[in-house]
């Protein structure tokens, strides 16, 4: 097993080296205002033998768990994702339906939507690619809004915690302190990655890192970002330590293309329903101020990216006409793939959802940028929900991700710290990089929507007035056509 | 007087017809152009979307919702041409209405013996009706089977079996609900009614056998024949140009169907309630004894035997009326194109009903039917847009009270039909032309 430990620094003016201090196999600071990733790289053979089998029914394996928290990033964190839980996978056999929703019911919770019953294939969705993207990634996709990693703490300590260790379960425990999770594995690698990022806590880091014994290396940075001349790279500079190994921190200076990058103005954004929602809800992207939405480059455009569950949908149809995407500032429904169905009521659809990509029409270089927020609208519909012991029932919807995609000269792979498979990439194909406008800090990054549905509270009539008027009708009628009603005129007439 | 003096010119009435439809046409491309919210259907964005893939060669179920024959999206073949063309099934579709309109002036003409002036009147309760000149202009369908069916009845009271049994399939491929129809005709075409041939014979012979023998009429075995070729050709053909989906979405679909959404039907709610997935159930563990199953039932017996068989040898037109009110109103779906379904027969029956005889009733029956309809619609409206659960008791009970409304209709119809002398003039007339 191998960890690596990466600080942030979010302010480096704030930050010298005497707030960290080496110590035979630790390392301690203080007061560290930062960003951190945690990323262990455990190796195949170190799993337990049943984790192992598991783990080779997948070709790809990506899960990535993203809090409802807002947190802020420093780059090269910088990637977003909807909060929720991303399952991204492709599977050597076609019976990756069972192997998921026993995983996930398993790791995550029996909550999750995720029916076996439903035949192979049908939960997850095909997940949309670029004609000239590579397709060695993950094919299919998974998501439902999961709040916190309680469940899976939970889970993890019951299943690979000894009785005895405490800290086992302590170490665990952090994980509820995550912004985002990632569980990372793939055939061609012999090792499965957890990576697990944290804001940073309130007066900043003050803690003491150990090596623990059985962990081969240990390797713990604290960088900070850099401004450098050239727009597509990011810099770092800070120092690397490897306990154990190292006596004092070592000074290093490194700049990399990446994929995502952040973007330099102080634009963010809002999500909100127009009220009231009724069965039509209207999602709201809102820009503070328009002028900040001008595009960092000729080439970027600006794109949301929705990962909707299967109780809303979007009828693609719609977005066809020029008119009716402008009326939204809209300029193109690009991608739509999952539960497209138009009238299937939430409790007939197998799958988890649907995920669609949009690209938003922002203030052009020619027109007058309008004073005021630029808001951006995306009209949805929602599916029947089962009737309950209530009128409404309450459904979650994480927001939407807004970047700008703009074409990249150099190839950001080298980055080590590049974030990837996180649903959108794929529709852009390579040569591309994003940047991200971050969500508005605030609230939490999820809204409420309230659903009508039929409340059986009061629905006990229903049953027996239903047929009992259509009977009754049905009588009615048969009287009229058989006894009732007036005598024929004709047969009077005849018989007269 | 200037309305007698319009009315007596089918010139001057079908000009009208015509000049509405362009209008509406017209304001349609305007408001399409300049709008968001489009005058157009959806459907017919979903039919021509349907005739784009037929035109790549694909087939037209490629397109969600399509849940219609292949014929339709090849009858509109042209929208996929650029430009204007894109209208092109809109024009077919009001063409139909009008082509269908001169049709029942002839029936009311010919069958009915109406003076020009009193038939052009009728005709116009769908010639000049705005809700029947909005509907095809939009791009709806429903108006197309206006043609369909009112030939079908043209072709059964001229005695022109062999077409009436080709249209009757058509018509059956195209929309399923027709096939109602064939009761009453079969009824219908009865010796004496038709020819008064063999009317002593099957007087005389009196044992069932002879009786089955003489039910059997070279008519009726002719229609049989003809519509089931026609309709299985047809059905034979789409299955080996599309296969399965052509089955699955124009046939299956309709059978298994269970519309949540909400709609005008008595059923609604109640299927909703019980196709919904029970949750506490153990707060309400009530049984549910699934009766909506049998829903069919009462809508059938009524539409397809029991209004056919009482009414249909006393007035063909006024009965295939009664049976459509009768499917429309039972049906487990209902919106307001259905209403089109029956609206193409109220001219032949108004002429002589309760409800134009006896204003009090036909403008109570019109106002109890609209206001049943707007109750509904502010339910709905509350449901769908304000978000108020207004499922119960709202929209049930609005859909129990529109429903119990349509029955009342109904009712009088029958009423009106089955009080009816047998030898109608349409009868007459079919007998003086054979």
């Amino acid at each position: 097993m191998k960890q690596r430990i990466t600080f942030l620094v979010k302010d480096p003016d704030s930050f010298t080296p005497e707030k960290l201090e080496v110590k035979d196999e630790s390392l301690a600071m203080s007061a560290v205002e930062a960003v951190k990733e945690h990323r262990f790289t455990i190796s195949l053979d170190e799993l337990p033998a049943g984790l192992r089998r598991t783990l080779k029914q997948w070709n790809v394996l990506h899960i990535k768990w993203v809090s409802p928290n807002p947190y802020t990033t420093v780059p090269p964190f910088t990637s977003r994702a909807t909060p929720g839980l991303h399952v991204f996978f492709s599977s050597h056999k076609n019976e990756t339906q069972s192997h998921l929703c026993s995983l996930l019911h398993s790791t995550f919770g029996k909550e999750l939507k995720c029916s076996r019953a439903s035949p192979a294939e049908e939960v997850a969705t095909p997940l949309f690619y670029a004609e000239e993207a590579e397709r060695a990634d993950a094919e299919n996709q998974y998501f439902s809004y999961l709040p916190s990693l309680d469940g899976f703490v939970a889970n993890i300590q019951e299943k690979i915690c000894p009785q005895s260790s405490k800290t086992c379960r302590q170490d665990l425990q952090t994980l509820l302190k995550a912004s985002y999770f990632d569980i990372d594995y793939s055939s061609t690698s012999t090792s499965i990655v957890l990576t697990a990022f944290f804001d940073s806590p309130p007066g900043g880091w003050t803690e003491d890192i150990l090596k623990p014994s059985g962990v081969h290396t240990i390797e713990v940075g604290v960088l900070t970002h850099e401004p450098n001349p050239d727009p597509e790279d990011i810099a770092f500079g800070g120092f690397l330590t490897m306990l154990g190994r190292d006596t004092a921190p070592k000074a290093t200076r490194f700049q990399t293309p990446t994929l995502h990058y952040p973007l330099s103005s102080s634009l963010s954004y809002t999500t909100s329903f127009q009220h009231p929602t009724g069965l039509h809800p209207t999602l709201q992207l809102s820009f503070a101020s328009a002028k900040d939405l001008s595009p960092p480059d000729a080439s970027c455009r600006l794109h949301t990216h929705l990962t909707l569950p299967s109780y809303l949908f979007i009828d693609q149809y719609q977005f066809s006409d020029s008119l009716f995407l402008s009326s939204h500032r809209l300029r193109a429904l690009a991608n739509i793939s999952g539960a497209t169905d138009l009238e299937a009521p939430d409790w007939v659809i197998p799958q988890w959802g649907s995920s669609a990509l949009f690209e938003i029409a922002h203030p052009g270089p020619d027109s007058p940028i309008p004073a005021g927020p630029w808001n951006v609208s995306i009209p949805m519909h929602l599916r029947y929900l089962p009737a309950q012991v209530a009128s409404h029932a309450r459904v979650p919807v994480a927001w939407p991700v807004v970047f700008w995609a703009c074409d990249a000269e150099q190839d950001g792979r080298g980055n080590p710290f590049d974030r990837r498979n996180l649903g959108y990439e794929g529709a852009f194909g390579d040569g591309v990089r994003f940047m991200h406008v971050p969500p508005a800090q605030g609230a939490e990054l999820v809204e409420w929507i309230d659903v009508p549905v039929l409340d059986i509270r009061a629905t006990g009539w229903v049953e027996t007035g239903t047929i009992g008027v259509v009977v009754a009708a049905f009588l009615g009628l048969c009287w009229v056509l058989f006894a009732g009603g007036r005598k024929t005129k004709g047969d009077e007439k005849k018989k007269q | 007087m200037a309305l007698s003096t319009f009315f007596g010119s089918p010139r001057a009435v079908f000009s009208a017809a015509i000049l509405l439809r362009a209008i509406f046409l017209v304001y349609g491309l305007l408001q399409d152009a300049y709008s968001p919210m489009k005058y157009t259907d959806i459907d017919y964005f979903v039919f021509t979307d349907a005739a784009r893939f037929i035109a790549q060669g694909q087939s037209p179920y490629d397109r969600d919702t399509y849940r219609y024959t292949p014929l339709l999206a090849w009858l509109i073949y042209p929208t996929t041409w650029p430009g204007f063309w894109f209208s092109f099934g809109k024009i077919l579709f009001a063409i139909g209405d009008i082509v269908a309109g001169w049709m029942m002036f002839r029936i009311l003409r010919s069958y009915q013996s109406m003076s020009q002036e009193r038939a052009l009147k009728y005709a116009s309760i769908w010639l000049l009706n705005p809700m029947v000149a909005t509907i095809s202009t939009r791009g709806s369908s429903e108006g197309l089977l206006g043609i369909f069916v009112t030939a079908l009845l043209w072709a059964v009271l001229a005695n022109r079996i062999a077409l009436a049994g080709f249209l009757l399939g058509f018509a059956v491929h195209f929309k399923i609900y027709p096939f109602i129809y064939a009761a009453s005709i079969v009824w219908w075409l009865d010796d004496d009614q038709i020819k008064g041939r063999r009317a002593n014979k099957s007087a005389t012979s009196a044992s069932l056998f002879n009786q089955i023998l003489s039910f059997l009429s070279r008519e009726r075995l002719a229609l049989a024949l003809c519509s089931f070729i026609t309709f299985m050709a047809l059905n034979v053909i789409m299955y080996f140009a599309y296969g399965w989906p052509f089955l699955e979405h124009s046939y299956f679909y309709h059978l298994i169907r269970i519309d949540h959404r909400h709609n005008f039907s008595p059923y609604n709610t109640l299927l909703y309630l019980n196709s919904s997935p029970k949750i506490n159930a153990n707060i309400h563990a009530q049984p549910s004894l699934e009766l909506e199953r049998l829903a069919f039932l009462p809508q059938l017996l009524l539409s397809a035997v029991l209004i056919p068989f009482v009414l249909s040898k006393k007035d063909l037109p006024s009965t295939m009326l009664a049976q459509t009110f009768a499917f429309v109103a039972f049906n487990k779906v209902c919106t307001s194109q259905y209403f089109l379904w029956y609206m193409m027969f109220l001219p032949y029956y108004l002429p002589e009903s309760t409800l134009l005889q006896s204003p009090s009733v036909g403008i109570t029956s019109l106002i109890l039917w609209i206001l049943g309809q707007v109750f509904w619609l502010q339910q709905g409206f509350q449901l769908e847009f304000s978000g108020d659960s207004t499922f119960f008791p709202g929209l049930w009970t609005a859909s129990i009270l529109f429903f119990v409304v349509n029955v009342g209709i109904l009712a009088i119809i029958i009423r009106d039909v089955k009080s009816k002398d047998p030898s109608t003039p349409q009868k007459l007339a079919a007998k003086k032309k054979a």
